[in-house]
């Protein structure tokens, strides 16, 4: 993927948003790739026994979908320098996540771009929050 | 519980090897059926996988600091990614307790985390995790 010339790029410009449902089959691929088991993932019985409204995704996971976004948008995972996120609201299997964000400083010299980002899911809860990233872009 | 005579202390996991079939496994899992970039490419988020999981997992354990893992919370997650991966890389990973504060009668502890490739000493993933834990 070529991804955006950093010439094209201004600030504010949005980033291309990324819409993923997450079910729990996905949820438990997660956590046997990650080698993440903790119950409170993929033990229904287990979770609402702690209190949850069921299964939760891996906040990673979450995090693992927004760089996902941001690498589509920027042309690769390795354009990626830096990936900062809140883990503020759980990820229910069956939600869709959406990942939007946009450009909030570009420096040129450096050939860096500065994004702001979020990941909501259909059910209204802001999952992810105090996102950015920083990508490096060609010029 | 944590407490801030436990700053300082640090978790070594060297020789973790980035396996490519399992980093191929993450990237499906987190992409679904569409996946969308090239055979053998890491994705970011893998540092959990390398760096976050075999240290922390250390500093869980570790019945001197006694994290109360029933009430713990990932909170915030930083990665920097300086320098990238690839299938076959063996790194030394490590973390350090950075930070322990105590507020609203909840825990926060700050934990740095490196992984440096052993073959050319490039630090390949920096990170910060904010854990919160609940209760004693």
């Amino acid at each position: 993927m070529a991804g955006t010339p950093l010439a094209q790029i201004q600030v504010g410009d949005a980033m291309t948003p990324l819409e993923r449902r997450v079910t729990q089959e996905q949820i438990n691929a997660y956590a046997e790739a990650s080698g993440d088991h903790n119950p409170i993932h993929v033990d229904e019985e287990f979770a609402r026994a702690v209190g949850l409204p069921g299964t939760i995704a891996h906040g990673l996971l979450d995090m693992g979908i927004l760089a996902e976004a941001v690498a589509r948008w920027a042309g690769g995972y390795d354009r990626i320098a830096s990936l900062t996120c809140r883990f503020s609201k759980p990820l229910l299997p069956g939600d869709t996540l959406t990942c939007t964000g946009q450009v909030s400083a570009i420096d040129e010299a450096a050939g860096i771009v500065h994004l702001d980002l979020e990941a909501v899911s259909d059910r209204g809860d802001r999952v992810l929050t105090n996102g950015r990233a920083t990508v490096r872009l060609p010029q | 519980m944590p407490d801030v005579s436990h700053i300082g202390k640090r978790y070594e996991a060297p020789g973790q090897v980035i396996e490519a079939p399992q980093a191929a496994a993450l990237a499906q899992a987190i992409a679904g059926d569409s996946p969308v970039f090239a055979e053998g490419a890491v994705p970011p988020s893998f540092a959990a996988v390398y760096c976050l999981f075999p240290t922390l997992g250390q500093l869980f354990m570790d019945e001197e600091v006694g994290i109360n893992l029933a009430g713990l919370v990932h909170g915030e997650q930083s990665f920097e990614w300086p320098a990238p991966v690839y299938g076959g890389d063996v790194v030394d990973s490590s973390c350090e307790i950075a930070s322990v504060e105590e507020k609203r009668g909840l825990t926060f502890v700050g934990i740095d985390c490196e992984a440096i490739r052993q073959s050319d000493k490039a630090t390949v993933c920096r990170g910060r995790a904010l854990m919160i834990i609940r209760g004693a």
